[in-house]
Order: C-alpha cells, then structure tokens, then sequence
C-alpha cells in the first residue's frame, strides 16, 4: 500500500506536535536525566507533583560506586540481605519503612544521594522505598532497577554469608 | 459485506483502538519515570533515549488515540498506531528471544508484571486491528465504480 503524501504530511505533524507538548511537560525530568543530577532547590512551598525517583543503569551505578558516591540502599528482607548484597549496602527493608524510618533519618542527611535496589526489573520495592523516602525529604533517589541480580551478573563487589 | 456493516466495523475498531491508546497513554503520561525504567528494562536504548521515549511516545499514543476516537484525521493517526505496534513488537521479540524476565510496560506501570509472551499476542491483535481498519478505510475512499 502506497501512502498518500498527505497523510505523510498528517503524520509527521501528529508526531511533532505530540512530541513537543511531551518534550515540555517533562522538562524538569529530561534536563535531570541528562545532567545526571536532580534539582536540590527545596521548594517553598509543597510541591503540586509527586517528584519520583530516577532509574540509573548498571554502568552509571558502577561509577557512584567507584567514587564512593551515593548510599546504597537494600530494599528486600534481611535474611535476603545477608546472604548477598552490593558491598558497602545498607538494609532497609520496605516492609520495615515505618519502623526504622526515625532511626534512619538520624544517621543519613537528606541531602545524601541514596541508591536503592532490590531484586531486579520485577521487583517494585525500590521504586516504592524510593517514593517513601522522598516523601520524607530526601532529594537525590535513585533506583538500580537491575538490581542485586544485574549486579553480580555483571561481576561487580558482592558481599554476604552466600552471595 | 454490506456498507453499514462495514461502517459499524469501522466505528468499533476507531473506537476499541483509539480507547486502548488512550488509556495506555493516559496512564504513563501519569507517571513518565517509572515508564522510562520500562523501557530501560528492555536495554535497548542509551540512558537519555530511555527517557526521550519517556517523555514523548505516550504524547503520540494519546494524541493518535484521541483522532481515532474522534474519526478526525483517522487514515493518519491509524497508520502511526500501526506503526507503534509494529516498533513495540519488535522490541518484545527482542526481549523475548534474549531471555529478559521484564514487565512489558505497555499500560500501567508497576504492579504485576506482563510477560512479553502475553503482550507480544495483544500486540499481534491490534495490529490485525488496525490493518482492518485501514484497509476498510481505503475501500470506502474508492468510488463504487473503481
């Protein structure tokens, strides 16, 4: 089937405009992805949106590591944890948010970046622990959604009784 | 078939396809990043292009939803959906045939996961759709004679 060249004109119109208006409604997310750094302005006043967490890859997770950048965050139960994490990871189990919230605001700033993952692309824990925390201030979240199994895969330093 | 059979089967595809993409975009314009960590679990895409996609594919989805509920511009808007699918199944053979246990992320972000299986088929169903669709579209364009 040969397409006219009008609906190719249609078309492309369509996917220029649509892409604009999704270029401008998600401005702040694209230039935070793109600088790799989330906007640490604190707001005056409480924010309209629900900020979220930003997903990072393997490689830019790698490179926090390396410098020595970030707070490595463990989202799944202890037992999980102990086995094997991200050397250096601390645990904060979703289930144990609220409990352990008080404690944990005392021994991390909020200007801290924290890097949460759990057990990879089916795991929903580290988002949600990411949402909860930034609720409670923290500015700079970011989710490794590959996770504790990308990790190892990749060869990077585990830790744990089995890991 | 009859002519007003024809342009009942017309109305409901506009309208079964153009609701699906409404809704589908609808629901990752409500949450743009968890949809970019969708489409970085299909490691196709460099980090940034994760979030390009992210911020504009649901605008097209909506947008090309909304001219086939409408029936405004329907040929245009039918051919870009068709094309979406034709992207989407491509990107979940790939996770398919490189073993990715992801979520498709093709409607609402999080929750349970739908395996590229399941949504591979779905996809498959919306482009017989939509090729209907077009292809009704190009026959009533004719005159009777032709």
């Amino acid at each position: 089937m040969k397409l006219p060249r009008t609906i190719i004109i249609e078309m492309a119109v369509i996917v220029v405009f649509a892409s604009a208006i999704g270029l401008i409604w998600n401005r702040q997310m694209l230039s935070e992805s793109w600088t790799g750094k989330v906007n640490r302005t604190v707001p005056t006043a409480t924010p309209t949106t629900e900020r979220l967490p930003l997903p990072l890859g393997v490689m830019q997770v790698k490179e926090l590591f390396d410098r020595g950048e970030g707070y490595f965050l463990d989202a799944r139960d202890s037992a999980t944890f102990e086995k094997g994490r991200i050397r250096g990871a601390r645990s904060l189990p979703l289930g144990e948010f609220e409990a352990r919230l008080p404690e944990f605001l005392k021994q991390v700033p909020r200007t801290m970046p924290l890097v949460i993952y759990c057990n990879g692309y089916g795991c929903h824990d580290s988002m949600d622990l990411g949402k909860k925390l930034i609720r409670a201030g923290y500015w700079e979240v970011f989710i490794f959604e590959g996770g504790y199994p990308e990790w190892k895969e990749a060869g990077y330093p585990v830790e744990g009784t089995q890991p | 078939m009859t002519d007003t059979a024809q342009k009942y089967l017309a109305l409901a595809l506009r309208i079964v396809l153009g609701g699906v993409f409404l809704y589908a975009g609808g629901l990752k314009i409500a949450d743009p990043a968890a949809f970019a960590g969708s489409v970085a679990a299909y490691k196709l895409l460099p980090t940034f292009g994760n979030y390009l996609v992210a911020a504009t594919l649901p605008w097209v989805e909506v947008l090309c939803g909304l001219l086939l509920v409408t029936g405004y511009r329907v040929r245009a808007g039918a051919t870009l959906i068709l094309l979406m699918n034709l992207v989407f199944a491509v990107a979940l053979s790939s996770a398919i045939v490189r073993g990715l246990d992801i979520d498709c992320g093709c409607f609402r972000q999080g929750g349970p996961k739908t395996s590229p299986w399941i949504a591979l088929l779905r996809d498959l169903a919306f482009i017989a759709g939509t090729v209907v669709l077009l292809w009704q579209d190009t026959c009533r364009a004719k005159p009777p004679d032709a």
